[in-house]
């Protein structure tokens, strides 16, 4: 499998600069167990192969559907879930992330035993799953996370006053009176104030028990503060004073957000850049300003489409989203999103997977579906109950039920007795490339790849 | 019936309504409260509007205002106790197919297709208990136990928050919907089966047993005895291909295929679709809609979104759309109620709602809102918090968070007023008296102003 990089491109020259974190083809793939031995019979890609800079005093923002990611991300990055492959590092000098950038750019088995010793060192001193002792506890001071739900983040048999004491305490940052009036300090900080000190959290709204994890996050002064849709649980008022409050701590403190939610119009309120995720991919990333007034990639165009928007009221029809997001445990090969594009192209990545789904629509054919033998996840026979059923499925292929571009895709389809022959156009993964100043996307309509579906389509 | 052909004349046209316009459900003074151990939460606090026919209104406000207790009113959901019935009505309606033009829309409807249905006591001449107006008016906070379960689901249908929660998990998709039709729908489905509904053979003894869900494991065996079982296998059929073509309407692929399916099989937004499905298939009046996005994704929300407004077209019903998100509601409503603790504080066309928002309150909502259209710097937020509804002061609730809180506003309650030199109705008095509240003419406050 082709390992997709694209390091060469990672900053825009304007804004190079040092940056606080650096994700790293990072993937994370949960195993699927089934039967009595829990035997392994598959992973779902949760995260897989994302990379990005998050640097200081910026924030960050990662949006998606759920299931695309993007809390998986935040649970890597803040140390509480262990990376498969990849890695984030922390705390790495200009020098250093160069040469990793330039380690990580030799596949693994042409790497001379020099350099490997040398990405050990870079990994055993700045990633954050192989951080040990005293770094690992400086990581986790610095990286703090605020959750969705805050009403399942607060220890219920807890005081207010302990549970933002509590990091305080196993740094030995304060203790006794000290303690108390910091935990003070904090709570005017985020606009509550003494009298919340002795409350437990069920005796506070969901916006004030947002603002004790906030407080808590805040204790130790982190450089990073992980916010995993920290409002999409609050009333619209609620949200608007946390959102405010967010922001004014940030200024304040300078504090770097990586901020992930679904809500389009709150990561534009909050970030500067922004990731778009789906499947576990990045499918494109750019400045706030750009993601906004000009996106590229067609699923970032559906998403904006699609929520609707206190602005205006309409919305462009063509692009709804047909369908639902695939298994993550089987990605789409090419372009993950291509099974629901509206404009999608025959490069996109249509394969096996896509007959049988054809198959699953409106006449019911997976019934009399026997087998399929893949030869690749291009090329496959699928062998039928009855020659009747197969010739349908070749009908349907050839007909106007089925996208245009898929039909373009397919170099060869035979019907010889019950079973079908299909063979796809077959392409490769599709990376995040550099198609504007400072803007990657993955899609084939802006990349380099363009040239090639032009030569197909004159 | 011959006095069911013969149309009546709409209700007295009420001051804020055109007159073509005909109120199929009204809430009046509604007030429901809980009684708690710290004292009487007033949750629904004289909540007043009306639901017009062919309509989709909004009722747009935050947690804890209220409004799914009203919303659940209609089908008198909200348990009791602990709730308390402490006053007013829900005043549903019923429609039934227009004499003159049978149901394709002409003069006399309004091209509506329906007129309302006489008032079961005077017939539609007018009588005190149907306020004069002749048209039958139930009140779904008293009417009696029976009464009200031919209209739950029938005339009156609603969508829940959670789709997961509200599908029965031990029915199949199919058992399910067709429940509803044999509840609502028997003598349809009988007759369509070639079965005589009048007679009462065993058959459409059982079927109609089945439909009040008083059915014994014996009957429904009995059900399967040769002789009979050609007929519920026949009543199956019909029941099967109705459950088919509601499922259709909500575009879902393969609909034999999922009325085999357990709700568990089913995704978020094809569950959603079901209750959808489930919901129309008897073709109700008024459709109740409780937040029916809020579980769902973005892309899934807005196709949803869209197939309950086609489906409101292609059926001509009213729609109560409840939700706490004012985006939301811009995509589906004509017309939105804003509720904020337990009151409705303003009732607006949606386009001049958004437009020009009167009640401060309604303006922080559009103002601390954020957008992916516009970028804003900072987000209004509205200060403070929702005020607790134990025993409310007779005062504006939203005084402690108003920017134009003024004496009056702490000692009266506002009533919903229509506003000089705007339509629809405004709790507030920034219009009734800006004198009183200190605001000049020029200086009265805007959506601009807030932001």
């Amino acid at each position: 499998m082709t390992i997709v990089r694209e390091h060469a491109s990672v900053e825009a020259p304007a804004s190079a600069g040092r940056a606080l974190l650096r994700v790293r083809d990072l993937r994370k793939h949960f195993p699927i167990k089934q039967g009595a031995l829990q035997r392994v019979v598959g992973h779902v890609r949760a995260v897989d192969g994302v990379s990005f800079d998050v640097r200081p005093g910026e924030t960050v923002g990662v949006v998606g559907e759920s299931g695309c990611g993007k809390s998986t991300l935040g649970r890597c990055i803040s140390g509480l879930t262990d990376p498969t492959a990849g890695g984030v590092y922390y705390g790495m000098s200009d020098e250093d992330d160069a040469r990793l950038d330039a380690l990580l750019a030799i596949p693994e088995a042409e790497r001379q035993q020099a350099q490997r010793e040398e990405l050990e060192r870079l990994e055993v001193g700045h990633r954050v799953d192989r951080l040990q002792g005293d770094a690992w506890r400086a990581y986790r001071r610095n990286c703090q996370v605020v959750f969705q739900d805050s009403f399942s983040s607060l220890n219920p048999r807890q005081l207010v006053k302990n549970i933002i004491g509590r990091p305080l305490k196993v740094y030995r940052e304060a203790s006794g009176g000290d303690l108390l009036e910091r935990v003070t300090e904090l709570l005017e900080s985020v606009g509550l104030g003494r009298h919340h000190l002795y409350r437990y959290p069920h005796q506070l709204s969901g916006g004030q028990r947002q603002r004790v994890s906030i407080a808590r996050a805040l204790a130790l002064k982190p450089a990073l503060i992980v916010l995993d849709e920290p409002t999409s649980a609050l009333d619209v008022s609620v949200q608007a004073q946390i959102l405010n409050l967010l922001g004014d701590l940030q200024a304040e403190y300078g504090l770097t957000y990586l901020f992930i939610s679904h809500d389009l119009g709150v990561v534009r309120h909050m970030s500067d850049r922004v990731v778009v995720m789906y499947l576990g991919e990045i499918v494109e990333r750019s400045s706030r300003h750009d993601i906004f007034t000009a996106p590229l990639h067609p699923y970032t165009q559906s998403l904006m489409a699609a929520r609707p928007d206190v602005m205006e009221g309409s919305t462009e029809k063509g692009w709804l989203l047909e369908g639902t997001v695939p298994d993550p445990a089987r990605p789409p090969q090419g372009c993950r999103f291509h099974t629901r594009c509206p404009v999608v192209t025959p490069l996109c990545g249509w394969e096996v997977d896509d007959v049988v789904r054809t198959l699953e629509g409106a006449d019911a054919g997976l019934d009399a579906l026997d087998a399929v033998q893949r030869h690749s996840p291009f090329h496959a026979e699928l062998a039928f109950t009855s020659e009747d059923a197969a010739e349908r499925l070749v009908r349907s292929l050839r007909s106007d039920g089925v996208k245009a571009a898929m039909r373009d895709a397919i170099v060869e389809l035979e019907r010889t007795g019950a079973s079908v022959e299909v063979r796809f156009h077959e392409v490769d993964p599709v990376p995040l490339e550099e198609v504007r100043p400072a803007h990657l996307t993955s899609c084939i309509l802006h990349t380099s790849r363009r040239a090639e579906l032009d030569e197909r389509t004159p | 019936m011959s006095d069911a052909v013969r149309p009546l004349d709409a209700p007295a046209p009420r001051a804020d309504a055109p007159a073509e316009r005909r109120a199929i459900a009204s809430v009046e003074d509604l007030r429901i409260h809980f009684s708690t151990k710290a004292g009487t939460v007033h949750a629904v606090d004289g909540v007043s509007f009306d639901i017009y026919d062919g309509e989709a209104l909004g009722l747009v406000g935050e947690t804890g205002c209220g409004k799914s207790v009203t919303a659940r009113s209609f089908l008198r959901l909200v348990p009791m106790p602990p709730g308390v019935h402490a006053g007013g009505r829900v005043l549903f309606r019923p429609s039934q197919t227009c004499g003159a033009c049978g149901g394709a829309g002409c003069e006399v409807c309004v091209r509506t297709g329906r007129v309302p249905m006489p008032c079961r006591t005077c017939g539609g001449v007018g009588c005190p208990s149907c306020d004069g107006a002749g048209a039958e008016a139930i009140d779904t906070m008293t009417a009696p136990e029976d009464r009200l379960r031919s209209i739950r689901g029938n005339r009156i249908a609603m969508i829940f928050q959670d789709p997961g929660k509200a599908l029965n998990p031990a029915l199949s998709i199919g058992d399910q919907l067709a429940e509803v039709l044999y509840a609502h729908r028997a003598s349809e489905v009988l007759s369509r089966a070639g079965l005589d509904p009048a007679d009462r053979g065993a058959t459409s003894l059982l079927v109609r047993r089945m439909a009040g869900q008083r059915s014994t494991m014996a009957e429904r065996l009995a059900l399967r005895v040769p002789g009979l079982r050609a007929d519920a296998r026949k009543v199956q059929r019909v029941a099967d291909e109705w459950v088919a073509a509601s499922l259709a309407e909500t575009h879902i692929p393969d609909p034999r295929k999922i009325m085999r399916a357990y709700p568990h099989e089913l995704s978020g937004g094809m569950k959603q679709r079901v209750m959808i499905a489930q919901a129309l298939a008897c073709d109700p009046e008024l459709l109740i809609a409780d937040e029916p996005t809020t579980a769902l994704d973005v892309t899934i929300q807005a196709r949803i979104l869209d197939l309950i407004r086609e489906l409101q077209d292609r059926h001509r019903s009213s729609v109560l759309y409840i939700s706490h998100d004012l985006s939301v509601v811009r995509r589906v409503c004509d017309r939105i109620a804003v509720m904020y603790a337990g009151k409705v504080v303003e009732t607006r066309e949606a386009a001049e709602l958004f437009r020009a928002p009167l009640h401060p309150y309604t303006r922080g909502l559009l103002g601390a809102t954020p957008s992916h259209r516009e970028e804003r710097s900072r987000l209004a937020a509205i200060e403070g918090t929702v005020p607790e509804l134990i025993d409310p002061p007779a005062a504006c609730r939203f005084h402690p968070r108003c920017p134009h809180a003024a004496e009056v506003c702490t000692t009266v309650e506002p009533t919903l007023e229509s506003p000089p030199a705007a339509e629809g109705r405004v709790a507030c008095f920034l219009y009734r008296s800006p004198a009183e509240v200190g605001v000049e003419p020029e200086q009265m406050p805007t959506l601009e102003r807030t932001r």
